[in-house]
């Protein structure tokens, strides 16, 4: 299946919200959260798509737009791949987990957790997985404040093309 | 130890007594990073500690007279480190390895990495690298061995109690 095809199935089932994008012959498909727990069960069961294989969750802090949630899965028959994205707004983040359809989900969905501060609605044990116990805040938010860079700021360029660095 | 850690002994007991312990060190590898694939490097037929008097693969921290913490400390693992630090018998001494176990190196900045691991236990030798090549630990090795030798057992015992960031 190509990955226009795949992006059609998605959005047959679960209607014109969904967004697609094609890049690196690898379909995007960007759907609304709330049917995001939906929509992976629909990718691992549906006759022809057949995403059994979940590879990885990750989490991107997006700024203003909040954060999105990118889940990569690989159909291990017909050696297919798709990104199955969705956003959540910064203020309160949820999303459905997916440990109801992959129990894979369940260590990335805690360390986006701990990362960003996204709750993931369904999670059996949202608990820390990476971070010592005591530890305040979302490190990998824009916003986090790394103590050591308070001190001594970072000694160079952040960005290609900030003054100063050739 | 008996009457040595409390008489100051005679100078050719010590040195013979200092002698003995220097050149059989058991070593506990804390291995946490790309230090540790250094640290094995050194101990393999090419470099060969064991040349040294230096023993790998003490059967646990209980069993060993040294530690060697390669690699980067984070502070989910720093309790670890100091319970197994605890658990090893007097006397007992730390080699820091690398820049990580040093002061936090690369990670200085980091969220989660400890700066250094003398924030947690005292250090007698930080051997400075990324990673240190295994020539850079025999001489921190050497280095170690040279304050052995010229060690009072007294002092070590009567000392104050090792508390977290005590330095000696």
């Amino acid at each position: 299946m190509t990955p226009d095809e795949i992006a059609q199935r998605f959005v047959a089932q679960f209607g014109d919200d969904v967004v697609t994008d094609v890049s690196y012959d690898t379909a995007t498909v960007t759907v609304p959260r709330e049917s995001y727990a939906a929509a992976a069960m629909y990718a691992k069961t549906t006759r022809g798509l057949d995403l059994t294989f979940f590879d990885m969750m990750a989490a991107v802090d997006e700024g203003e737009d909040g954060f999105s949630v990118v889940t990569h899965l690989y159909s291990p028959i017909h050696r297919h791949h798709l990104l199955l994205r969705t956003t959540t707004p910064r203020e309160n983040p949820t999303v459905p987990s997916c440990t109801g359809v992959f129990r894979g989900a369940n260590w990335h969905e805690r360390e986006a957790w701990e990362m960003f501060g996204i709750v993931f609605d369904g999670h059996p044990n949202l608990v820390k997985l990476l971070l010592s116990d005591e530890f305040e805040g979302h490190p990998l938010r824009k916003e986090f404040q790394l103590a050591s860079r308070v001190v001594k700021p970072w000694p160079g360029a952040k960005e290609p093309g900030e003054g100063g660095h050739e | 130890m008996g009457l040595s850690d409390q008489l100051d002994v005679p100078q050719p007991i010590k040195f013979v007594l200092n002698w003995g312990r220097k050149y059989s060190l058991w070593v506990f590898n804390f291995g946490l990073a790309c230090c540790a694939i250094e640290f094995i490097a050194t101990s393999m037929a090419e470099h060969d500690f064991i040349r040294l008097g230096v023993i790998p693969f003490a059967h646990g921290p209980r069993q060993a007279d040294l530690m060697v913490v390669s690699g980067t400390l984070t502070d989910k693992m720093a309790p670890a480190v100091k319970r197994l630090y605890e658990q090893m018998p007097e006397p007992k001494y730390v080699i820091s390895m690398g820049s990580c176990a040093n002061c936090g190196g690369p990670y200085w900045d980091s969220y989660a990495v400890t700066k250094g691991v003398d924030q947690i236990i005292p250090v007698d030798v930080y051997v400075p690298g990324c990673p240190p090549r295994p020539e850079a630990l025999l001489q921190g090795i050497i280095t170690l061995q040279t304050k052995i030798q010229n060690e009072s057992l007294k002092d070590r015992y009567t000392r104050e109690p090792i508390s977290a960031g005590a330095s000696r």
